[in-house]
């Protein structure tokens, strides 16, 4: 079944099976392995994407709900990882093994679209979806405020 | 002439330097600087999150006097040419340090020689400095690029000058990671992103039971499901190399049997697999539970033990003791759910195979799966890609002969992914265990004997088989805290039986080992009245080195060290609230001395228990790069709070129960602690591990501190709510 939607800012269709997660629609189909495979039920994050600016896990998500939509990855964040959480995860060096850094990007993105400048309580109840077993959370508690400060000033300066 | 000569005009100077080289200059396997003077340097250790990639080029990197700016890690594949590429032990640094600095000083030295012959001085008036030979007689200097096609020319000296750690300008302080951009867009390649023309995916369903075997299934049902490609029957293999041990009677390391389904995407293979329907073979494991594994560790912790060490006569001091302490401390099994589920790619072709694999030990991937096709060792190949985690687990190579026997079998290239259920189900288990201590104090609180009795499966006995002597079967380890410490010392250990899989698991038997040690310690220090940092410190008695033989040596100079740099930058004995309090706890080993005081708060009411903060100390002689020792200890601590507050495996009828996240829990960011400070010793003792020495102090620093905060003695892992509220 042919199912179009919007990736990364491009129109995209695919003809897949309309019950496949977009998870394996874009590792497999598309071959886009930035989003990552975890758990296969929405327990882990490593899988996050957004669709229509939400965060969201791609693992449990059919394609067929996808229709019409806009579809942002990994790989759609910058195009020369310049985007502000970026920035901010290589300034605190973040990632060890880097396999849930994906999601937890992606995770971080939505959280600061919502609240520019979240307190580690928002934080906690934002991220706690997104499990990281090399245990960067500090330093992504961090990164995020150091990403929240970026874009304020970027917002301020552009004022 | 003198404006050749400047500063800032390198490029000036085409009449000495010649024409440029075409060719990349290759001193050996570790390191290449092309024409244009980027630099290239292999690492031969498994990038797993511990930072190998950037630790070890940088030791290259500064022996080689090049600029950092300019080096381009590469991952090696197998290749004898670099040596040991075992990775785990927390041994990566302390095992290449001198080898890779040889490698980055010999090239240093050849580029000296290739210098001084263009300045036409004598070699001793020149030196190397970032990616630049200088003579400062003459104020002449020609960069790398300008020497790499006249440097190969000169002999690569086989013992070179090292340089002085005092004029390190690389190792020592703090580098970024040099594989961060790739993990914060996306194209880090991962086993499970690797991508090969004509792949068909496999998703396996194994025996529920370790060790059983497939006695039926519907292969002709599932076959005929549309997108199903093949389905191949997987036989289990005994795998014999596995990291370096010898295999001998009785040994059980299997990888698992079952059946794979294969298709062209993951879903595919994954939603097919769901219709297989099996008749197993399950064999005498499916007899055993949790509950008859802990009535038989009961039982054991009664009988006859291996004595593994014993000072002194404990019976007789704990009888004439003042104060009798007795505990029983447990910790249960383990998987280690690294967040890239486990997965292999291989193309068996032509008689020989390919394998693009996350793997600690390429080379026991190799002789395993050379093994199980009945090939040659040097018809397999392998590509060693990033890995999602490691903790020990990609020390297994099952996941690998699997790969490679559904390749053979499908004469496809196929990439096996494991599913999160196969992942926590079919791991190699860190084993339960039960432990207990008995002690006895003087009327002045001075202990005077100490008894430690662990009972619990063996790893080495699952690995080696049952040949092997009880002392080398043992979880616990003769030189084990507080042992030169307690005058009269009994170690034990007896051995349970169990058809569980095991493995190595970060930090191995001190994972638990020390969580029973460290807590029953602050239990005997709480009963003799003494503050536990004093009690500690006075139990490693004063300053000196202990010599241990063929075990090394202890030095307790840097056990104290580590203890009251903790404590002091803990605050240690600085009131704190209701509800709060402070537990300190250490570990000594994998060359490395840390210690760590946890700060936690419990309020039945609001939030329950939360650890608040955690001081780290560690010594582990020369911090090679010092962030990443810091970003070690963080991951240590989160990933040991992990077993402390969340994780356990269960058995019943031999069948792991828990599957997933949601029953196999793991830290998450509202468990994690808000501060984490680590405190690095300036030292410039060799270096010592990382990698795991800093999990096996966090979780009895935590109980301790619960002790402290509550007055409730947390004797078993994971702590439960109900081993916090009122009886």
């Amino acid at each position: 079944m042919a199912i179009s939607f919007t990736l990364n800012g491009k129109p995209q269709t695919v003809d897949v099976s309309p019950d496949m997660p977009l998870l394996w629609v874009l590792r497999d189909t598309l071959n886009m392995t930035g989003t990552k495979f975890g758990c296969g039920m929405a327990l882990c994050g490593a899988c996050t994407v957004h669709i229509n600016g939400e965060a969201t896990r791609s693992c449990i998500t059919q394609i067929s709900s996808v229709a019409g939509k806009r579809v942002t990855t990994i790989e759609g964040l910058s195009a020369d990882g310049s985007h502000p959480v970026q920035q901010a995860w290589m300034e605190e060096d973040v990632p060890q093994c880097g396999y849930c850094q994906s999601g937890q990007i992606m995770s971080a993105v939505a959280l600061l679209s919502k609240k520019a400048n979240p307190t580690d309580a928002d934080i906690d109840d934002a991220m706690s979806g997104n499990i990281c077993r090399c245990g960067t959370y500090q330093r992504i508690r961090k990164a995020i405020h150091k990403a929240a400060a970026m874009q304020s000033g970027k917002a301020k300066s552009a004022a | 002439m003198l404006a050749f000569h400047l500063p800032g005009r390198r490029a000036s100077l085409p009449k000495i330097a010649g024409s440029p080289a075409s060719k990349p200059f290759t001193p050996n396997a570790w390191l290449e600087i092309a024409p244009s003077g980027a630099v290239k340097i292999w690492c031969g250790k498994s990038e797993m999150g511990q930072g190998v990639r950037t630790a070890l080029p940088m030791i290259v990197a500064e022996e080689l006097c090049c600029d950092w700016q300019r080096v381009e890690v590469v991952q090696a594949a197998l290749d004898s040419k670099y040596g040991e590429q075992l990775t785990g032990g927390s041994l990566s640094v302390r095992t290449s340090y001198e080898n890779l600095r040889k490698a980055g000083a010999a090239a240093r030295e050849m580029l000296i020689s290739a210098a001084a012959e263009k300045f036409n001085v004598d070699r001793r008036e020149c030196r190397a400095e970032n990616g630049r030979v200088l003579h400062a007689n003459s104020k002449r200097e020609l960069a790398f690029s300008e020497l790499v096609g006249s440097a190969v020319a000169f002999p690569a000296p086989s013992d070179p000058p090292l340089k002085p750690p005092e004029d390190f300008r690389i190792v020592g302080h703090p580098r970024r990671r040099t594989d961060t951009p790739l993990k914060v867009n996306g194209a880090a390649q991962f086993g499970i992103d690797v991508r090969i023309p004509g792949m068909l995916i496999a998703s396996v369903e194994r025996c529920p039971v370790y060790g059983g075997t497939v006695r039926r299934f519907n292969a002709e049902k599932v076959k005929s499901l549309p997108g199903v490609r093949m389905v191949i029957e997987v036989k289990p293999v005994h795998l014999t190399h596995q990291f370096g041990e010898k295999s001998g009677p009785g040994s059980r390391n299997y990888s698992c049997a079952g059946v794979a389904v294969l298709a062209d995407s993951t879903w595919g293979a994954m939603q097919a697999r769901q219709e297989l329907q099996f008749e197993w073979e399950e064999g005498a494991f499916a007899q055993e539970s949790s509950t008859g594994l802990h009535e038989q560790f009961v039982k054991l912790a009664t009988g006859p033990a291996t004595v593994l060490r014993n000072d002194g006569d404990f019976d007789k001091a704990y009888d004439a003791s003042a104060q009798r302490i007795e505990a029983i401390y447990e910790v249960p099994f383990l998987a280690h759910a690294t967040m890239e589920p486990m997965n292999c790619t291989a193309h068996f072709h032509n008689g020989e195979c390919e394998l693009w694999v996350p793997t600690q030990v390429p080379g026991a991937a190799s002789e395993s799966v050379a093994q199980a096709l009945g090939i040659q060792r040097d018809h397999v190949k392998v590509h060693v890609t990033f890995l999602g985690g490691g903790f020990g687990r990609r020390l297994i190579q099952d996941y690998a002969v699997e790969a490679a026997l559904i390749s053979r079998e499908a004469s496809a290239p196929v990439q096996v992914v494991w599913t999160r259920e196969d992942d926590i189900r079919h791991d190699f288990y860190r084993p339960a265990a039960y432990h207990v201590f008995k002690a006895g104090v003087d009327a002045a609180g001075k202990p005077l004997a100490w008894l430690h009795r662990a009972v619990s499966p063996s790893i080495a006995v699952f690995y080696s088989g049952t040949g092997i002597s009880a002392g080398a079967a043992a979880e616990v380890n003769a030189p084990d805290f507080p042992a030169f410490g307690v005058p009269n010392f009994r170690l034990e250990f007896a051995r349970a039986e169990s058809g569980m899989p095991l493995g190595y698991w970060r930090s191995v038997e001190n994972s638990g080992n020390q969580f029973a040690i460290f807590s029953f310690l602050d239990e005997v220090a709480k009963a003799a009245g003494r503050d536990p940092v004093e009690f500690l410190l006075s139990v490693l008695g004063p300053s000196r080195k202990i010599n241990l033989g063929d075990e090394g040596m202890i030095d307790v100079e840097r056990r104290r060290r580590v203890i009251q740099l903790a404590a002091q930058k803990a605050e240690w004995g600085k009131p704190l609230p209701k509800g709060a309090g402070r537990g300190i706890a250490a570990h000594f080993g994998y060359g490395s001395y840390v210690a760590q005081v946890a700060e936690v708060s419990y309020d039945a009411e609001h939030g329950g228990l939360r650890v608040e903060r955690v001081v780290c100390a560690i010594d582990c002689g020369l911090a090679v790069n010092p962030s990443g020792v810091q970003a070690q200890m963080e991951s240590a601590i989160n990933f040991g709070l992990a077993a402390t507050l969340k994780s356990a495996i269960t058995l019943e009828h031999g069948r792991v129960q828990q599957s997933n996240f949601d029953d196999f829990e793991v830290l998450r960011m509202k468990d994690a602690p808000p501060v984490i400070d680590v405190h690095i010793v300036p030292s410039s003792d060799s270096p010592g591990g990382c990698g795991e020495p800093g999990v096996p102090p966090i979780a009895p620093a935590v109980g301790n501190a619960i002790f402290a905060a509550t007055g409730k003695r947390i004797r078993r892992l994971p702590i439960r709510e109900a081993d916090l509220g009122d009886d």
